[in-house]
């Protein structure tokens, strides 16, 4: 497995926000992380990603203990949510930097940044300042950026929001490519239902913190027609 | 033979070089402060001409400008850099990289210099046309750069601190501006410090005591070794804010404001 948590906890204050979370997801696998707004999803990420040190429980990614932040960094790719880039920074620089950043000497940094531009469509753009960048744009250089590691593990953040149609297909595509031919683990985190049974293999359920159901989409699905009567009848069911 | 992997403060410095310096922020305050400092030397030039200003003390009024504002700029970049990369939203994708938080304030610190360094330069061909003929120029400029280059690392760490703690970029602005005022409102005294108490506190304030060694040794002729008591607290402010940047960074520097945020 290239991702396990065990009962990973995140308390703020009085208030807990992930609840003794387990979950595993094996490599190539496309798992989908979903929930209603609050539910835990980013911080679940964020302590996925070490951002933010757990109150409870340990969790490896890409067999690397949660004891060992900076090891954990090297190995994984991040697509945070609602992050910014600088405008004045072009494409290729911010690519370049980042892959200098992941310990890249300055040649093969530049070799990166060129084929992963490319490899997101944006092979044109990489001399034009991100500020000048649509949304779309940005979120295929983040998902650029989230590569230039080689990664084992990708953890992306709600992806495809604020996009149309068009750049959320572009999206998934690259999200389905990372799985299928890098054989990375993809952690995705979603509001969009369609997203996840288009791309993911497993789905992880929360609801204020708690995992309420996990598994192949199939199984979960079983419970109702399809994912969104499911997510409603379990995450429902959860409330009371 | 393979490249090797530079450090990461080294590549973080080399980017915030850039986006400082390429990205137009620096050229546009190095900028303005040579109109201010044109002005001042101009107003210097005309007072020496009517008498009021000794030549010495007109290029330790240069001097004193100098060593304030760049000192002011690289605090004010600073408190910028952590808080207003959180505000950005772009301080995460930093923290996502395997470079250590303390690497990443060490990258930021040392690119902070580079306004005091530039703010320096600007000021030589000043201060070698108001100094000219009285000898002063050679040692004004190596006052400027003794006295300046520790209140600039010192005071640029603790704006880096106090962006760390800062909830909003525009506490952390603010509180350095403050300090930074409250520190330099003793050199603006129209008389000297009486008594040993008020003494001892102006040689505390790293400001207002480099300030003072300056003038001391531009002015008043003192000796070098004689007044050399003046730059400790300059000095002492480096290790102490320094010491508190390298050893609470890690702790520090996370996507929200303070230690407990992570």
């Amino acid at each position: 497995m290239t991702v396990e948590a065990r009962g990973l906890t995140k308390r703020f204050g009085d208030r807990t926000a992930v609840d003794g979370v387990s979950f595993t997801a094996g490599p190539g696998e496309v798992l989908g992380l979903l929930g209603r707004n609050g539910a835990g999803k980013t911080t679940t990420l964020r302590l996925l990603t070490t951002i933010l040190r757990p109150s409870g429980g340990d969790f490896s990614v890409a067999g690397v203990r949660n004891t060992r932040p900076t090891e954990i960094r090297r190995r994984i790719g991040v697509l945070p949510e609602n992050a910014s880039y600088p405008g004045m920074q072009t494409g290729a620089e911010f690519l370049r930097y980042h892959a200098r950043l992941f310990g890249l000497p300055r040649a093969t940094a530049e070799a990166v940044a060129t084929r992963l531009l490319a490899e997101v469509g944006l092979a044109d753009r990489g001399g034009t300042r991100i500020a000048g960048y649509s949304r779309g744009m940005r979120q295929r250089l983040g998902i650029a950026r989230a590569l230039v590691n080689e990664p084992a593990v990708v953890f992306m953040d709600e992806p495809t929001a604020g996009l149309d149609p068009a750049g959320q297909q572009q999206v998934l595509d690259l999200v389905r490519g990372i799985a299928a031919r890098r054989g990375a683990t993809v952690v995705l985190s979603t509001h969009a239902l369609a997203d996840v049974e288009q791309v993911c293999a497993t789905v992880l359920i929360l609801d204020a913190g708690r995992a309420l159901a996990s598994g192949p989409v199939g199984d979960v699905t079983g419970r109702g027609g399809g994912l969104a009567e499911a997510f409603l009848a379990i995450t429902t069911e959860g409330a009371q | 033979m393979t490249a090797r992997a530079e450090p990461g403060w080294w590549v973080v410095a080399g980017q915030e070089l850039r986006d400082l310096w390429l990205g137009g922020r620096g050229p546009v305050l190095i900028f303005g402060f040579s109109v201010l400092l044109s002005a001042v030397t101009y107003l210097a030039a005309t007072n020496q001409v009517l008498n009021f200003l000794e030549q010495r003390e007109a290029v330790n009024l240069v001097v004193q400008v100098t060593v304030a504002v760049g000192v002011l700029l690289a605090l004010l970049v600073c408190a910028d850099a952590i808080s207003g990369e959180r505000e950005r939203g772009t301080l995460e994708n930093l923290l996502l990289t395997p470079v250590s938080r303390r690497a990443i304030v060490l990258g930021k610190l040392a690119a902070a210099q580079s306004l005091w360094l530039a703010a320096y330069l600007v000021s030589v061909p000043y201060v070698w046309v108001l100094g000219r003929g009285v000898s002063v120029v050679g040692r004004a400029l190596m006052l400027g750069l003794l006295a300046g280059t520790p209140l600039a690392l010192g005071l640029a760490a603790l704006g880096l601190l106090t962006s760390a703690f800062s909830a909003s970029n525009r506490i952390s602005l603010a509180v350095s501006l403050f300090v930074l005022l409250a520190l330099f409102a003793p050199t603006q005294l129209p008389t000297g410090p009486h008594g040993r108490f008020a003494d001892v506190l102006l040689r505390l304030d790293p400001v207002a005591s480099a300030l003072r060694y300056v003038t001391a040794l531009l002015v008043t002729g003192h000796s070098w070794p004689g007044e050399l008591s003046y730059l400790l607290s300059p000095l002492l402010t480096v290790v102490l804010a320094g010491g508190a940047l390298v050893t609470t960074a890690n702790r520090i520097v996370n996507l929200n404001a303070g230690v407990s945020g992570r």
